[in-house]
């Protein structure tokens, strides 16, 4: 195939009534998921209406959906082929047009960064206190099982993760020294003492044999929920009853043919080859009033690999930026003695800010270059 | 440069504002200027008495001044009385109710004042405080008419009650002879206190009325609204503190402080009448100021003129004038009409610029800080992007444009003021504490939804004068036609690099470029249609009245990413639910929509042949 008949064939690809289209569509789903905030929290509603390949919608009651529209993943990625074909077929290679080309550049840039950030960003948070210090932070959307193998030196953790924790499954991994049957899996509970032992949960051992977990609506948000599984865990062809876990609930220990765990079901932890220690953490209020004024928190950074051990101050607008993560100064708590730091993992970070300047001065170019015919006039 | 007539209105404009700055009232002999730059810190800020008042006023009166019958009362009087003479300032009617069920349950008729007194409501006001501490249990959001009523009024009335209880507790009799009265008792009640605590006998009285001093002091440093008392030289904002406070000091040493003294003679002297020894106790005070914290006192000064010109209210009324002489224009005296309101825009924009940098200096802020003074700064950007325009067509339309704007902006900036705490430069919060940002993302977006309300403006224009004026012509289409198309593409790049900036600042502060949150989608949306707009008419689609219409709809969406999506009380930016701009808001896109239709319509039926009138 030439190339003419390639350009040929990406024409219609490339209209700007399908520019038009899509540019409307896409306000019409960011209309809907603003407006969808209210109910469905923000980060439900950008699941539904902008991080997805079509909006789906079913009555109430059912459990069948349909697509009605097109997602925001959909649309964005409409645009940016059409936004390539475009710049190919309709737009002429010159020094005129060259605005142009620099800002469409730019916006094919910046639809790509969304992609990344969507696929690839991970957010967590590390609450620490002062003199604490940390290597993880906190997934607040996702749960994980751990086990914690006590050994003479140092602890052995293993984990299963969240989405391999459905009811009916059955865990035997090397990895994992017990073999784990998910009987329940609530992704929200409430976790309470049992009101009559007739109400009794499924539980034979540890804790659940005095709380019971029962369903409930996932929260308004996802950090909200409270996650339980009742399962059944059994080592060697043994069972050791069926338990109780939940972030609700704290650490249970279980004690298998001479050897200690530490069981729990926790928000999932997310590493980081290096520690905080939290030294100092301060809130500032402005004299005579509640107004916050700053806030901000002296960690010591040590890292053994690289050879780090330094002292850096992260408050309002200056994130610590090391090896892949962002540390924010996110919230605080325990009467101004924890803070508590978004971490943020995100390899595309970079990209809007090239994006930005690429469409910035895009739009600049060819805006000036046709305020010529103003000019003149005057 | 000859002078013209055409520069009447301008320099008439320029001189009144002068003279409302500069004039200094000194009703029977009072120093009132002097003592409304009287610098105290309040909410965090240094700030005249002058501003302490007006805040106050606006927050219960919505008016910065008070009428008492057939008087009006300079805003620094009415404080002076609140805080020297309070049986006198519980009779003013200051506070403004306007809710029927709040009027009735004070067994008021809706059709009576608006304005009461605290005299007044002070039978109910146990009534109010019980019935406010029942709304205050349901979330603000989901309140009724009457909770809000009832809790805003009953944070007035704490507000009164506060200032009252500020310089000296409101049954005090005679301030500097109950100071003298302490300090004398302090060296007695001292002894007492040693020989308590040694176990020996002492003097009970002597311990007890220190005791009740101590008690009262104590009162009147939780009660107070502002701190008075400066710091000492080379001290920080901390420093400040209340006059219960410095009283309270006085124990260290036996030694009243100096300036509380001052403040204590001042305010007798304004209850007593007695100008001389106002003048006298106000001379010291200026000077403490002066010796301790120079730069501020100086700044307190320029805000005490910067309040009595009231710059952007005066614009309300400029603006306006010129818009009025662009429209009287097209039925007679084109050229001179139109020159004048030129000239008339041009001097209030004058007045506005000066309105504008002084609040910035006064700050040490960029333009915009809150929805307040983004409304000044739509303005202004707006009528000083007409400039151009102006002068490149000389049509009027672009002075029109700026003019409406212009006064548009400020009376929705006049509408903000009464918010919060009724003090439009408060501190920033922690997390907008950034003049880096303020200065770029803040302002780019803003220019952005300034020059999308400008756009939309001129479409209105392009659309009446079109359909309702015989003499417009090709040439005035087209010029108009252009400035559109222009003022879009302008508001198409400051709205996008405003949005990015936002995006890469939201990045720095909390690691999300782009969190979906409604105040950010709000700016999108308007990038979005912009851009829309722009492809719309390359592709052929939208011709003159088609970005016209489209202009329109972009002042539609920008009204509801300023207001609307803070109404919807979520997400990082919301500022909390303002029900009063809800129905202003609905009033604006209501009328939007029907300029829309007019327009669509509009060439429908005006083809068809016009019946000659009978």
């Amino acid at each position: 195939m030439d190339k003419s008949t390639l350009l040929k064939r990406l024409k219609p690809l490339a209209s700007l009534q399908i520019a038009i289209v899509l540019i409307a569509l896409l306000m019409g789903l960011v209309v809907a998921c603003t407006l969808a905030q209210v109910h469905l929290g923000i980060f439900g509603a950008v699941k539904v209406y902008m991080r997805s390949w079509f909006v789906m919608w079913g009555p109430a009651e059912a459990t069948w959906k349909l697509p009605v529209a097109p997602g925001g993943a959909l649309v964005g990625l409409l645009l940016l082929l059409n936004l390539t074909a475009a710049m190919f077929v309709r737009l002429e290679f010159s020094w005129r047009k060259g605005g142009l080309w620099l800002s469409h550049s730019g916006l094919i840039l910046l639809f790509i960064g969304e992609f990344v950030s969507g696929g690839m960003q991970i957010e967590s948070h590390m609450p620490i206190e002062v003199g604490q210090t940390m290597n993880y932070g906190e997934d607040l959307r996702h749960v994980e099982l751990a086990l914690i193998e006590s050994g003479a030196t140092e602890d052995t953790v293993h984990t299963i993760a969240q989405r391999r924790l459905t009811p009916g499954n059955t865990i035997q991994d090397p990895r994992f020294p017990l073999t784990v049957k998910v009987l329940q899996y609530y992704t929200n509970s409430i976790v309470q003492q049992a009101p009559v032992m007739a109400a009794k949960g499924p539980a034979t051992a540890g804790a659940g044999t005095q709380v019971v977990a029962m369903p409930a609506d996932n929260a308004p948000s996802e950090e909200q929920n409270t996650a339980s599984m009742y399962a059944e865990f059994s080592a060697g062809g043994k069972s050791l009853g069926t338990w109780l876990v939940s972030t609700a609930l704290e650490v249970q220990h279980l004690d298998v043919e001479g050897k200690h765990y530490d069981l729990s079901l926790r928000l999932k932890r997310v590493y980081v080859p290096y520690t905080l220690t939290l030294k100092e953490f301060r809130h500032d209020v402005y004299p005579g009033t509640q107004i916050p004024k700053n806030f901000s928190s002296l960690v010591r950074l040590k890292d053994t690999e690289l050879n780090e051990d330094r002292d850096v101050l992260i408050y309002m607008n200056h994130p610590l930026r090391y090896r892949g993560s962002t540390f924010f100064q996110a919230s605080f708590g325990k009467n101004d003695t924890l803070s508590i730091l978004q971490v943020v993992q995100n390899p595309g970070w970079r990209i809007p800010y090239l994006a930005c300047i690429l469409v910035a001065a895009g739009l600049a170019w060819h805006f000036l270059a046709r305020m010529a015919p103003f000019r003149r006039q005057a | 440069m000859n002078f013209k007539l055409s520069w009447i209105p301008a320099l008439l404009a320029l001189l009144l504002a002068a003279v409302l700055g500069l004039k200094a009232p000194s009703p029977k002999g009072f120093d009132l200027a002097g003592a409304g730059a009287l610098p105290v810190l309040q909410n965090g800020r240094i700030k005249p008495l002058d501003t302490v008042a007006r805040a106050s006023l606006l927050v219960m009166r919505g008016k910065q001044s008070v009428r008492d019958g057939q008087r009006t009362l300079e805003p620094t009087e009415w404080l002076l009385d609140v805080l020297a003479n309070p049986e006198v300032a519980d009779k003013y009617p200051v506070f403004m109710i306007n809710d029927a069920d709040v009027l009735a349950m004070l067994g008021k008729r809706p059709d009576e004042a608006r304005f009461h007194s605290f005299a007044d409501l002070t039978p109910k006001l146990d009534e109010i405080r019980t019935q406010a501490e029942q709304a205050s249990k349901i979330e603000p959001q989901r309140r009724d008419r009457f909770q809000r009523a009832v809790t805003g009024l009953e944070e007035k009335l704490t507000t009164y009650q506060r200032l009252k209880n500020t310089m000296q507790l409101e049954d005090t009799r005679d301030l500097p002879m109950e100071m003298a009265a302490f300090a004398a008792a302090i060296p007695s009640g001292a002894e007492a206190f040693r020989l308590r605590q040694a176990g020996q006998t002492h003097d009970q009285a002597a311990l007890d009325q220190l005791g009740s001093f101590l008690q009262r002091y104590q009162f009147l440093d939780q009660a107070a609204s502002f701190r008075p008392l400066l710091p000492p030289k080379g001290g920080t904002d901390k420093d400040w503190t209340t006059m219960g406070a410095g009283l309270l000091a006085s124990l260290r040493d036996g030694q009243l402080n100096p300036q509380a003294a001052h403040y204590a003679m001042l305010l007798r002297a304004w209850k007593q009448g007695d100008a001389g020894a106002f003048a006298t106790s106000l001379a010291s005070l200026q000077g403490d100021a002066q010796a301790r914290i120079p730069s501020s006192a100086s700044k307190t000064r320029i805000e005490v003129l910067f309040n009595r010109m009231e710059p952007f209210y005066l614009g309300i009324w400029f603006y306006f004038l010129a818009a009025l002489m662009i429209f009287v224009s097209w039925l007679a005296y084109e050229k001179p009409l139109q020159e004048a309101a030129w000239y008339l825009m041009l001097a209030t924009l004058g007045i506005h610029t000066f309105g504008m940098f002084t609040r910035m200096w006064l700050e040490g802020r960029p333009p915009v800080t809150n929805l307040y003074s983004s409304a000044v700064f739509i303005g202004w950007i707006a009528v000083l992007l007409c400039i151009p325009f102006e002068r490149w067509s000389r049509r009027g339309f672009a002075a029109l444009g700026g003019a409406i704007i212009g006064a548009a902006t400020l009376i929705i900036a006049q509408g903000l003021t009464g918010q919060g705490s009724g003090d439009t430069l408060e501190m920033m919060q922690a997390v907008l504490d950034s003049n880096f940002w303020l200065a770029t993302h803040v302002t780019t977006i803003t220019i952005g939804y300034s020059a999308t309300f400008l756009a939309g403006l001129l479409a209105h224009i392009w659309i009446f004068r079109s359909a309702l004026s015989k003499n417009f012509s090709k040439e005035d289409s087209t010029a108009l036609n252009k400035a559109t198309y222009g003022v879009i593409c302008f508001a198409l790049f400051f709205s996008f690099v405003g949005t990015v900036l936002g995006g890469i600042w939201a990045d720095q502060s909390w690691g999300r470029f782009w969190g979906w949150d409604p105040k950010e989608n709000g700016a999108l949306l308007i990038v979005l249609w912009n851009a829309l707009i722009l492809h719309a008419r390359w592709a052929g689609y939208a011709r003159e009245r088609g970005l016209m219409v489209m202009a329109v709809f972009g002042g539609i969406i920008t009204s509801l990413s300023w207001f609307g999506v803070n109404m919807l009380g979520i997400g990082l930016h919301s500022y909390g639910f303002m029900d009063k701009t809800l129905y202003a808001l609905l009033s604006f896109i209501s009328f939007e929509v029907l300029v829309i239709a007019f327009a669509l319509i509009w060439p429908k039926i005006s083809d068809r042949p016009t019946p000659k009138a009978a």
